[in-house]
């Protein structure tokens, strides 16, 4: 089914969706731009809902789905960064710049790979598990961050289209080949966490 | 403004490419767990096969 999805997004996204009247086709990068930070978005929201229960119950299931949830996020938020940067190169003439946007979501990047590296620094599991829970509901409050900077700040980056106060501005076309894209890629992290939970679970039986 | 096709191919392949080695990693990494995880089973089930008979064996007369 997820790759049913992928497969049906990339067709809306590089065949249905018209081509983009200013930027022309390398707009069709949109289609895996978004997506992706929405599903880091959703990914790191999970590791704090999870970190939240793991420190009130001490549920190891909830700090493995934490953990799942930050590395998949994580990688997301990779292709994010990657494909934004191809989408500028074309757009603004530049790869990268330092702009309010790209500096908040490089620091979401780093504190998650953070997150991750602390995991692997500390060797009681128990305590590694509180450290991280912490850091994962601290690191949380960087993502209204990134998504209100180009709101907040002037930045070269486009506003939202799609979350902003009264609604999306863009024709249904364009919001329906977004939306089997969310949908795909959703289902892609659902996929991706289930199997990285249960790696790290046979992982934990395997060191009991 | 030209099309820009090639800037929009990289984007896609280098997600592809991405996504795939993460899966192949996360299915790699779990059968090795699986298989080893067999082996522990088998090994404690021998040993508790081998337990039972030395105790059995003191118990003799």
């Amino acid at each position: 089914m997820t790759v049913a999805g992928l497969v049906a997004g990339l067709v809306m996204a590089c065949g249905v969706a018209p081509r983009e009247e200013t930027q022309g086709n390398v707009q069709r990068i949109m289609y895996l731009h978004v997506p992706s930070v929405w599903v880091a978005y959703l990914a790191f929201a999970v590791v704090l809902v999870c970190s939240v229960v793991y420190l009130v119950r001490r549920a190891e299931g909830a700090d493995q789905l934490a953990h799942a949830s930050a590395e998949v996020g994580v990688l997301f938020t990779g292709i994010t960064i990657a494909t934004g940067s191809i989408w500028g190169r074309p757009t603004w003439g530049t790869w990268w710049t330092w702009d309010a946007r790209l500096t908040t979501v490089s620091i979401l990047f780093v504190m998650y790979l953070g997150y991750l590296l602390l995991r692997g620094m500390i060797e009681d599991r128990e305590r590694g598990a509180r450290f991280a829970a912490v850091l994962g509901i601290v690191a949380a409050f960087n993502i209204p961050l990134v998504h209100f900077s180009v709101i907040w700040w002037r930045t070269l980056h486009q506003p939202p289209s799609l979350m902003k106060p009264g609604g999306a501005a863009m024709p249904d076309i364009i919001r329906y080949a977004l939306f089997v894209n969310f949908a795909a890629f959703t289902l892609l992290y659902a996929y991706f966490v289930i199997r990285r939970a249960r790696v790290l679970r046979l992982e934990a039986e395997a060191d009991a | 403004m030209p099309d820009n096709w090639g800037f929009v191919f990289t984007a896609y392949g280098l997600a592809a490419v991405v996504l795939t080695l993460y899966w192949r990693f996360l299915v790699r990494r779990e059968k090795e767990l699986d298989d080893a995880g067999v082996v522990r089973q088998q090994l404690r089930q021998s040993s508790s096969a081998s337990g039972p008979q030395a105790a059995g064996g003191g118990r003799l007369p």
